[in-house]
Order: C-alpha cells, then sequence, then structure tokens
C-alpha cells in the first residue's frame, strides 16, 4: 500500500526557494513601510511614548527602580521601520539561504513593539499614556511558558516520528488534574506530577492506538481533543460544580532568586518566576541536549526519519516511539498544570486553542527546541497583545491582531518564510516486516 | 484479500457469518463499547452510585442495592437519552389512541431531524475530502463563514421567498467555498499541508466572526453584544408543518436529501467523482494516468467547503435565524463532528446518513438527559468520541469481542504525516 498521500506537489511544481525568499523579503518590506507611514507619519511630531520599567505589584523581591523612559514616537518608529525595511531589503539582495525566519521573527517582534509605541503615545487616543514593559513582559511570558511546554512536547513526539496533535486535548488533562491535586495537597509539586501522569496516561492512548493498531495518528489525536474537551467540561459540571473546594487550584508561588530578581526588567521576567518557569527552562536545555548531543537523540531522530534503517541497526523503533510519546505527553500535561496555575483554577475550554497555536510554534520552529522557544516567544507575545490592547484604544480591532499567530503560521507552513522540513518518518505507520 | 477471508470463514454459525464480515458489524460494535464507556463515566461520577458502592459491605443486600442503584441511574440516563430523541412510547401511545397531540410525540424525532439536517451536508462534505485522501478539518471555519455570508444575505436584502432562500444558500455556499479555496490553493501550489493551514483557519474565521458581529453592519442595530441581524423571515427555512406545530423540522430536510443524492452520483456516476476517488486511493497512479492533481485538489476544497457553507447557513436560517459569537464554536461546532460523523459512516452517503442521525440522536438526547436526569450533555460528545475512537482502530474492536477473519480496513487513511 502506498502511503504517501497527496501531502507534498511533485519538486517540479513547488517553486523555487530563491522565489520565495524574495517573497518574505517584500513581505518585510511592506510591514516595515506600514510603520513609517501609520505608525511614525501617524503620530503627532511632539507625541512621546513612554516607557516604564517598574512592576506593578511591589514585594520584596521588586527590582531596583528604574526611571521612566520617554521617547518621541515618531523617530523610535521611524527608525524601527527604517530597521523592518532595512532588513527587508538585505533579504531581498542578498537572498540567504539561513535565518530567514530569525530575520522575520525580529521584524514581527519590532512591528508589536511599534504598535506599542504608537497606541500608548501621549497626546493620543488613549487613556493609558505609558508602556508598562515589565507587564507585558511578564504576561507574555506566562503564554510562551505554556506554549514551549506544547511545543517540546511535540518536538519530542514529531522527531521521533509520531504526530502529536492531541497536545491541546493534554491541556486540558494536566489543567484539570491539576487543579484538582493542587487544591487538595496544597501541592504544585504534586499538581505537576498528577499533571505529567495524565499527559503522560493520553500519550500512551495515543502511542497505543498509533503504534499497535496502526491508526491514523492526526484522526486520533483530533479525537483524543475533542473527547477530552467534553469529559472536562462533562466532569467539571459533575464534580467542580457540587464541590468548588476542588477547583481551587490557585496561583503557583513567585520563586525569586535572590539578587538576580533585583535587575531591572530581566529579573522579574526570568528570576522571579514560578517553579514552572523554571522547569521548562531546563527542559528545554535537557531536550535540545539530549537529542542533538546524546545517543539516545540520535537514536530518536533515526527512528523518525528513517525508521527501517534505525531497525537495521538494532533499535527498537517501536520502543523509542513509545517512550517518546509517552514523555512528550507527560510534558504537555505539565504544560497544563503550569497554565492552570498561572489562571488559579479550572475552566472548561479556557486553553482556546493554545495546544495547536504550540503545535503551530513547532512547525514555526521547525522542529527544533530552540526554533520553538523562539517562536512560542513570538507567539506569546502577540496572543498576549491581542488580549491586552484594548486599554490602549487603538483602532485595530483586537480580534485582527488575535489572527496574527495563525496567520503567521500558514505562511510558515506554505513555505512563504523559508523552507520547513519536518523529520522523514513523521505520521507514517511504522510496522515490522 | 476480502474475498480470501469469506472463503475461510467458519461458515457452520449464523453468529460467525454474522460477525466475520462487514464494517457494519464493527461499527455497531463500536457504537455498543461507546456506550459502555459512557455508562462507566456515568457509574463513576454519579454520587448516588458512588455511595451506594461505598457501603456494599454494611449488608447481605447492599451489594444488589449497589447493583439496583447502578442499573437504574445508567438505565434511566440513556432511557431518557432514547425518549428525548426518537419517540417516547406513552406518548405516542396517546396520540394513535386519542388522535391528539401528535406534536408532542413527534418533537424528538423532530428535534433529531432538525439537527441532522446540516450534519448531514457537512458531514458529506469532509466524506468527499476523505474519498479523495484530504482531511479537510475546516469545516467548522468554513460553515461559520458560510452563515456570516449567508445571514448578510438573508437579514440585509429584501426580496421575495422564491429569490432570497436561493440566493442565501448561495451566499452560504460561496463563503464556504471562500474558506475552502485558501487551504485548497495553498495545498496545490506550494504543497502546505491542509491539517495545519484549516486548522489555523478555523481560528482566524472565529475571530473573523466575532469581528463581524462587533464591527461591521452586520451586528443588530443598537445592541453592544455579539450577535447579528435577524435573518427575514424571506429568507428562513420554513418548518415543514408550519410554524404553529412547533415542530422545528424544516425544508432544510430536502437540501439534506438533495446533497446526498449529489453526492452519491458524484461519486459513484461522474468522471469527476472517479477522478476523485482514483486520487484518493493511489495519488501516483493517479497522477501517472494524466490526473490533473492539482485541480483535484482546488476542487475537493472548493465542493467540501462550499457544502461546509451550505450547512453553515442551513443551521442558521432554519433554527436560530440569527448568528451571534456561540454560533459553531466550541464542541457544538458542527463541522468537527461532522468529521467523526464521515469517519463513523466511512465517507459514503449513506452512511453518512446513518451516522449523522445517530448523532444528532446522542445530541438531541443528551439534551433531554441533561433536562431530567442531570447528568451533563457532554456526556454525548464523549460517547460520540469514543465510538469514532473505536471506529478508527477496527482492530482493536475485533480483538475485543473475538470477531474472526474480515480485512475491514477502517477508515480508509486520509493523512500520512505532514509532508510525506
Amino acid at each position: 500500500m502506498s502511503v504517501t498521500a497527496l501531502s507534498s506537489t511533485p519538486k517540479s511544481l513547488a517553486p523555487r526557494l530563491s522565489g520565495r525568499t524574495r517573497a518574505i523579503g517584500i513581505i518585510m518590506v511592506i510591514i516595515g513601510l506600514f510603520t513609517v507611514t501609520v505608525f511614525a507619519l501617524g503620530s503627532l511630531a511632539t507625541a512621546k511614548s513612554s516607557v516604564t520599567f517598574n512592576p506593578v505589584n511591589l514585594t520584596v523581591s521588586a527590582p531596583w527602580r528604574v526611571g521612566t523612559l520617554t521617547l518621541p514616537t515618531r523617530w523610535t518608529n521611524l527608525i524601527l521601520g527604517a530597521a523592518m525595511i532595512g532588513l527587508g531589503v538585505e533579504v531581498l539582495l542578498r537572498r540567504p539561504r539561513r535565518a530567514v525566519m530569525v530575520r522575520f521573527g525580529a521584524v514581527a517582534v519590532m512591528f508589536l513593539f511599534a504598535l506599542l509605541f504608537w497606541a500608548a503615545r501621549t497626546t493620543g487616543p488613549s487613556q493609558v499614556n505609558f508602556i508598562n514593559l515589565t507587564s507585558v513582559l511578564i504576561g507574555s511570558s506566562a503564554l510562551a511558558m505554556v506554549l514551549i511546554y506544547g511545543s517540546l512536547s511535540g518536538v519530542m513526539c514529531e522527531r521521533a516520528g509520531v504526530v502529536n496533535i492531541a497536545i491541546e486535548g493534554q491541556f486540558i488533562g494536566g489543567a484539570f488534574i491539576g487543579t484538582m491535586v493542587a487544591s487538595t495537597s496544597h501541592s504544585f509539586f504534586l499538581a505537576a506530577f498528577a499533571g505529567a501522569f495524565m499527559g503522560g496516561l493520553l500519550g500512551l492512548i495515543l502511542a497505543f492506538l498509533a503504534l499497535r493498531y496502526l491508526s491514523d495518528q492526526i484522526i486520533v489525536g483530533v479525537v483524543l481533543v475533542t473527547m477530552l474537551g467534553s469529559l472536562s467540561s462533562y466532569l467539571n459540571l459533575q464534580v467542580f460544580t457540587p464541590f468548588p473546594q476542588y477547583n481551587t487550584g490557585g496561583l503557583a508561588p513567585n520563586l525569586a532568586i535572590p539578587l538576580l530578581s533585583k535587575i531591572p526588567l530581566i529579573g522579574p521576567v526570568f528570576f522571579n518566576q514560578t517553579g514552572f518557569f523554571y522547569l521548562m527552562l531546563a527542559l528545554v536545555a535537557i531536550v535540545s541536549f539530549g537529542l542533538f548531543k546524546t545517543r539516545w537523540g540520535l537514536r530518536v531522530r533515526a527512528v523518525g526519519e528513517h525508521p527501517k534503517a534505525a531497525a537495521s541497526v538494532g533499535i527498537n523503533v517501536v520502543r523509542v516511539r513509545y517512550t517518546n510519546v509517552i514523555l512528550g505527553g507527560a510534558i504537555a500535561g505539565t504544560g497544563g498544570v503550569a497554565f492552570m496555575a498561572s489562571q488559579g483554577q479550572f475552566q472548561p475550554g479556557y486553553t482556546s486553542g493554545l495546544g495547536y497555536i504550540a503545535l503551530a510554534a513547532l512547525i514555526f520552529g521547525r522542529w527544533r527546541p530552540s526554533g520553538a522557544v523562539v517562536a512560542s516567544v513570538l507567539f506569546g507575545l502577540s496572543v498576549y497583545l491581542a488580549d491586552n490592547l484594548q486599554t490602549y484604544q487603538i483602532p485595530v480591532s483586537t480580534e485582527i491582531l488575535g489572527m496574527f499567530p495563525y496567520i503567521i503560521t500558514i505562511a510558515v507552513v506554505s513555505g512563504l518564510i523559508g523552507r520547513v522540513r519536518p523529520p522523514a518518518a513523521d505520521g507514517l505507520p511504522y510496522q515490522r516486516d | 484479500m476480502t474475498d480470501h477471508a469469506v472463503s475461510s470463514t467458519d461458515r457452520s454459525s449464523p453468529w460467525a457469518r454474522f460477525t466475520s464480515q462487514r464494517p457494519t458489524v464493527i461499527t455497531m460494535f463500536a457504537l455498543l463499547l461507546g456506550l459502555l464507556v459512557g455508562a462507566l463515566i456515568i457509574v463513576t461520577t454519579t454520587p448516588a452510585i458512588l455511595i451506594a458502592w461505598r457501603d456494599v459491605f454494611h449488608s447481605w443486600t447492599a451489594p444488589f442495592t449497589a447493583l439496583k442503584v447502578t442499573f437504574d441511574n445508567v438505565g434511566a440516563a440513556y432511557r431518557t437519552m432514547f425518549v428525548g430523541s426518537v419517540v417516547n412510547p406513552a406518548d405516542f401511545w396517546h396520540a394513535v389512541t386519542t388522535g391528539q397531540h401528535w406534536n408532542t410525540a413527534l418533537t424528538p424525532i423532530s428535534e433529531t431531524l432538525t439537527y441532522a439536517t446540516p450534519l448531514v451536508i457537512a458531514s458529506i462534505g469532509v466524506g468527499i475530502a476523505f474519498q479523495t485522501g484530504i482531511f479537510n478539518i475546516g469545516a467548522n471555519g468554513q460553515a461559520i463563514l458560510g452563515g456570516i455570508a449567508g445571514a448578510t444575505v438573508g437579514s440585509m436584502i429584501h426580496l421575495p421567498t422564491i429569490v432570497h432562500v436561493p440566493l442565501t444558500l448561495a451566499a452560504g455556499i460561496a463563503g464556504g467555498m471562500v474558506a475552502g479555496s485558501i487551504p485548497g490553493l495553498l495545498k496545490a501550489y506550494t504543497g502546505a499541508h491542509e491539517v495545519i493551514v484549516t486548522l489555523m483557519l478555523n481560528y482566524v474565521v472565529a475571530l473573523f466572526l466575532i469581528f463581524t458581529l462587533l464591527s461591521t453592519a452586520l451586528q443588530l442595530p443598537g445592541q453592544q453584544n455579539d450577535i447579528s441581524r435577524t435573518i427575514n423571515p424571506t429568507a428562513q427555512l420554513a418548518p415543514l408543518f408550519g410554524a404553529s406545530s412547533g415542530l422545528r423540522v424544516n425544508w432544510g430536510l430536502f437540501i439534506a436529501v438533495g446533497v446526498v443524492v449529489f453526492a452519491w452520483w458524484f461519486l459513484d456516476h461522474s468522471s469527476l467523482g472517479f477522478e476523485f476517488r482514483v486520487t484518493g486511493a493511489n495519488p501516483h497512479a493517479a497522477r501517472a494516468s494524466g490526473i490533473n492533481s492539482r485541480a483535484v485538489i482546488i476542487l475537493v476544497f472548493l465542493i467540501s467547503g462550499g457544502l461546509a457553507g451550505l450547512a453553515g447557513i442551513v443551521q442558521a436560517a432554519s433554527t436560530t435565524h440569527f448568528i451571534d459569537g456561540g454560533f459553531l464554536i466550541g464542541n457544538a461546532g458542527i463541522g468537527f463532528t461532522a468529521i467523526t460523523v464521515a469517519l463513523l459512516g466511512r465517507n459514503r452517503p449513506m452512511g453518512t446518513v446513518w451516522a449523522s442521525l445517530l448523532f444528532a440522536a446522542l445530541g438531541v438526547g443528551g439534551r433531554a438527559m441533561q433536562a431530567s436526569t442531570g447528568i451533563p450533555l457532554d456526556l454525548a460528545t464523549v460517547i460520540q468520541s469514543s465510538v469514532v475512537l473505536f471506529v478508527a482502530t477496527p482492530v482493536l474492536v475485533k480483538e475485543i469481542f473475538r470477531l474472526k477473519g474480515g480485512q475491514s480496513q477502517g477508515v480508509q487513511l486520509a493523512t500520512k504525516g505532514w509532508s510525506s
């Protein structure tokens, strides 16, 4: 039976790589021109944007105070726009073969900041006439953290050749069990374990159906998400409504690292976070190191790229896949607990597609942990801004801004922004001969 | 393979013959397993049952009491589900003997048909895509865009019914086609995987829905909330037995029947449908035999998206007559149910009809169950998704029930990885 579905057009049909690079260069220039005309020239020459750095809630571990940075809106955005155009022109002229996505990510982040500066200009429509950069970064880091958990889970599964589209379901399962355990035991440590167990269990179901019965991994994943969504909503009504004391997981406490957390801007974002954040940083390091520097990682990648060859040198393909899908599920389950711990409790449907955005970040990051982190940060920032920009009363509808991560992902899989190549055996069933 | 399995089957016992073949059998066992999963969930989450089992060692009769409580609760749940979605025997007998209150007796089946109508249309669309080897997971987004387009034409234009209804439906189809053409074109020209593109488009369209309902002329005048204008009576799909009957089953039913006939003709009796199926069965052979794979991809997305859009506007024009921010959102989205229905119906028109009726009955019955026993309606979705999980893994069902032989290939797999 042929397993090559219609998933790709023949090579001759695909446009040449350099054409795509040119397209992305043009898009970058257009974004830059838009920034210059709307965000820079669209504000008064006298308008100022203020950036503050002191966190809103000043606790014991608050960083050293820093004054307000006041920038002339027009000139700042002119410079940002010029930098974007410069990057775009560089891509157009030099047609670099690598790191086009990094340049595009930089342009996207600059665009978001130009938008922020413009939205918060003082002689403007906004009631809030300053940007608290620390709050913006803390808020986006909470979302980026969940996305990184999800995309790391995807890296684990897909590098071994199993498509884990059920990340959303593992988030839901982890968040649900996490709030129950946290509210009964008052321990986020135990909650994280329970979430990891739950996610691992879901990974086991996916692996069992996909590896033993060779079911379609995407269909199983999608159905698992539907099932978890409705099951959690069912249990929410059956268990949490009559017994609300089981759904009081609460917010995870911040663990400030002495001295380092005092650094302005960097301190609150990186060194005054919850345990889940530090765990995420550790996982990123472990997964990147493990995948690319150890024997285990080499085996995993071999199984994901060419399972038959891997089997011929004595690697147990099925076992490697089982292990990785279960571990990946456990990571996503922990991510669900982390999300719960940043919201305080469980609500049905409140993950609202974060699992799918994590999947998108994985693809944007080209199936590499480092790339997934960069993509998650970008997506986390844009999701956060979409949710919070209405305070600045900008004329851009927040819904349109919210489409940003999804549209970027579509552009990425269409090959607009460089070429993405998944692991060769990703999603293919493997049968021992 | 199949012939071999038939000949090697033990023909002596009717049971063996019954269980040895036919995907229908697998489907029925999968349904049974799904209902068992549902029962298990009811048992483990209903306080009355748990209390009865906790006291099981208190007396000699306690185990029997516990069993009785269990069966009573599970039985009540499934009984109300049946009564609420098919027929209530007492009401029906009353109507037959007295000749009155037929409306009450027919309400459950009318509700099921009303719910099934858009579901059939959307599922046929998803099924055609599956048969072509394409997983259109974006049916929900296409249905939403169809609903937006149809509601715009239906509410903002004034025309006589004879023109207005077709125009509204055409707008729905066009909306779905627009949403469907994006993944189609991208897949055909850049090789972008349709699962990712349609998944992302679902969110884009859901956001676009809120945007149109809050910031455009479609919003109900004088409203701050995300709710649309009402679709004009001239563009609504009227109830079959008149508004006074209280039965919501409507003219959309005939549209669904038409779509089923179209799909049957298209897949089995048109040359384009043949090309679609060949492409789904073996894309290499299709290309080698001169089928334009790029055109097939674009066309299948246009048809699939158009049908999803039609389903969206049929849903809006027949039941609510407006759309709001919750239109087809989340698990209620017919586009998501349509995927499971198409899988259950094995992508065939008639199979899809039965599967739609079954899932519609589960959904409608779930609501009745929630109203009378307090068990949340989401149980119906859990049952639906477990049925599909079992249908997607026929070997597992066979192992559980020790079915012999038969090469039921299960669901025709549509997607094999991101980019193979």
